[in-house]
């Protein structure tokens, strides 16, 4: 196999990952339930005034 | 030719410099990955996002491939970030991988110096970390993902932004199980914390002497590191540092009344407007209030403070206000970012990055009574900096009866008259062996007085 591992991953951690996964599964579940309860109650969660998808957005900088 | 000297552990290629411009060198080894990431459109689709740095393809021949990657003034290093600034480097790394496994390609490592800042925003810089994926292949990122980003944040969160500074003398980022021994028992109770943190930091590699290069377990499917990778970035989204300190609101509370901040303004912008200044760097900057009004004359302005929540502040309104040409930086002057790495060269220091930046003002406003009261440092000291960094600097004194030095002077106590010194004719005196005073204007309803000053060349 022609793997170039500069990096050590750390054979443990690739294996937990498995698992991290998997429970991950459960929380990504859990919190689609909970946001479809909040919707039902109409409940809205107000979102950060300075969050990843509002500041990142802007396609009209090209980085040249 | 000169390779870069932190371009070195991965050996697919390296960054070169060349006549003062950067290159990237790609070696045989890469080619395929190269070839295959380029001819799916992936490089043009980052770029489209502006996630990764834009580069030509300036040569092809059978032993190396050369890039010319967008050449960038000015470096700042994750130990430099506010924090929303190092959140967003954080969220997105994870967001590329996550594209990257849509499109069947993979990040080999997460390391936060593959991030800087670009026209105010986070972009990836290590172009040679994409690779193809390889069907059931755990993220190999992930730990060094939670080492540089996730740890830091964490304990910034909790202990204080100092904790941003982590890379700065672990370089390898913040050891998980450590981590897991600082951060309070109730961030157990969160399954991402657990799960990245506890438990990711109990895994030990094999023994010494038992390396094996195959992953012994099923493995784990690409649908299922995408859902860990969202949930690890839908917790990330939702941190926040709230941290207040005294300069935060420093314009709130200023001790000197409207009329004479209006006149202080007036004075920098007619100032700097004669210089024809094209790079200007803000010490003690606070949030950028003083770069914002030079920055209409001038290319691009550093804006250096102590203060992480006035740099986050700044950080943050540059973005929504559009603002590309500001670049804020976390620094203490009194230990600036020093050269770390092996052989001290792969990250440059502090003042070797802004005097390789070159600026042609430095602005060094109401900072002269920090260095010198609080820090100690002897007027001859900070002028030596000062004119290491430019050949102009417009600086402001405030004098004793400034309630900003009383206070300082005040806490003291019996040591006060050690500073008996701090006053405007010794300062003058002091500066006028390095510069020469160009302007003079004492600042109307302030007890301050503001210079613009010419370095004496020798």
């Amino acid at each position: 196999m022609n793997m170039l591992l500069y990096l050590d991953p750390g054979i443990g951690a690739m294996i937990a990952q498995a698992a991290i996964a998997a429970f991950a599964g459960f929380v990504l579940f859990y919190k689609l339930i909970i946001s479809k309860i909040k919707g039902w109650l109409g409940i809205t969660n107000k979102s950060d005034d300075s969050n990843f998808d509002d500041m990142y957005k802007d396609q009209d900088l090209k980085n040249k | 030719m000169l390779r870069h000297p932190a371009s070195y552990r991965d050996p697919s290629g390296f960054i070169y410099q060349d006549n003062g411009e950067y290159f990237r060198q790609i070696n045989p080894s890469y080619f395929k990955e190269y070839h295959a990431i380029k001819n799916s459109n992936v490089y043009d689709q980052l770029w489209k996002k502006n996630w990764l740095i834009y580069h030509e393809e300036i040569s092809v021949t059978s032993d190396k491939i050369t890039l010319k990657p967008t050449q960038l003034n000015f470096l700042t290093y994750p130990y430099e970030w506010s924090f929303t600034a190092y959140k967003h480097a954080a969220q997105l790394t994870l967001r590329m991988q996550m594209f990257l496994l849509e499109k069947g390609f993979s990040l080999k490592d997460a390391s936060a110096f593959n991030i800087t800042f670009n026209n105010g925003k986070a972009v990836f810089i290590d172009t040679l970390s994409i690779e193809k994926y390889r069907d059931k292949e755990p993220w190999k990122g992930l730990k060094q993902f939670n080492e540089h980003f996730f740890a830091p944040l964490l304990l910034a969160q909790q202990h204080g932004s100092y904790y941003l500074k982590t890379l700065q003398h672990r370089i390898n980022g913040f050891p998980l199980d450590e981590a897991a021994k600082l951060l309070s028992w109730k961030t157990k109770l969160s399954p991402t914390i657990y799960s990245h943190i506890y438990y990711l930091g109990k895994q030990k590699n094999d023994s010494i002497g038992e390396v094996s290069t195959s992953i012994p377990s099923k493995g784990l499917d690409k649908v299922s590191q995408i859902k860990m990778l969202k949930t690890l970035e839908m917790y990330i989204s939702k941190m926040s540092l709230k941290e207040n300190t005294e300069w935060s609101a420093y314009y709130k509370q200023t001790n000197y009344i409207d009329q004479a901040f209006t006149y202080k303004k007036d004075l920098i912008k007619n100032w700097n407007s004669t210089l024809n200044t094209k790079k200007i760097i803000d010490l003690g900057g606070n949030n950028g209030t003083f770069s914002k009004i030079v920055l209409p004359d001038a290319n691009q302005v550093i804006v250096s403070d102590i203060d992480q929540s006035a740099i986050d502040d700044c950080y943050i309104s540059n973005i929504k206000n559009k603002e590309t040409q500001i670049i804020p930086m976390v620094t203490d002057l009194m230990q600036p970012a020093a050269s770390i790495g092996f052989n001290n060269e792969e990250r440059d220091s502090f003042v070797s990055r802004v005097q390789s930046f070159s600026p042609d003002l430095s602005m060094a406003l109401a900072l002269i009574h920090h260095l010198t009261l609080s820090g100690n440092v002897p007027f001859e000291m900070s002028a030596s900096f000062f004119k290491s960094l430019s050949t102009y600097l417009i600086i402001e004194f405030p004098d004793r009866q400034d309630s900003w030095v009383q206070f300082i002077l005040k806490s003291k106590r019996d040591a006060i008259e050690l500073f008996d010194d701090y006053n405007l004719t010794n300062f003058e005196n002091s500066y006028k062996k390095h510069y020469s005073i160009i302007k003079k204007e004492v600042i109307k309803g302030s007890h301050r007085t503001l210079y613009l000053m010419k370095r004496n060349e020798r």
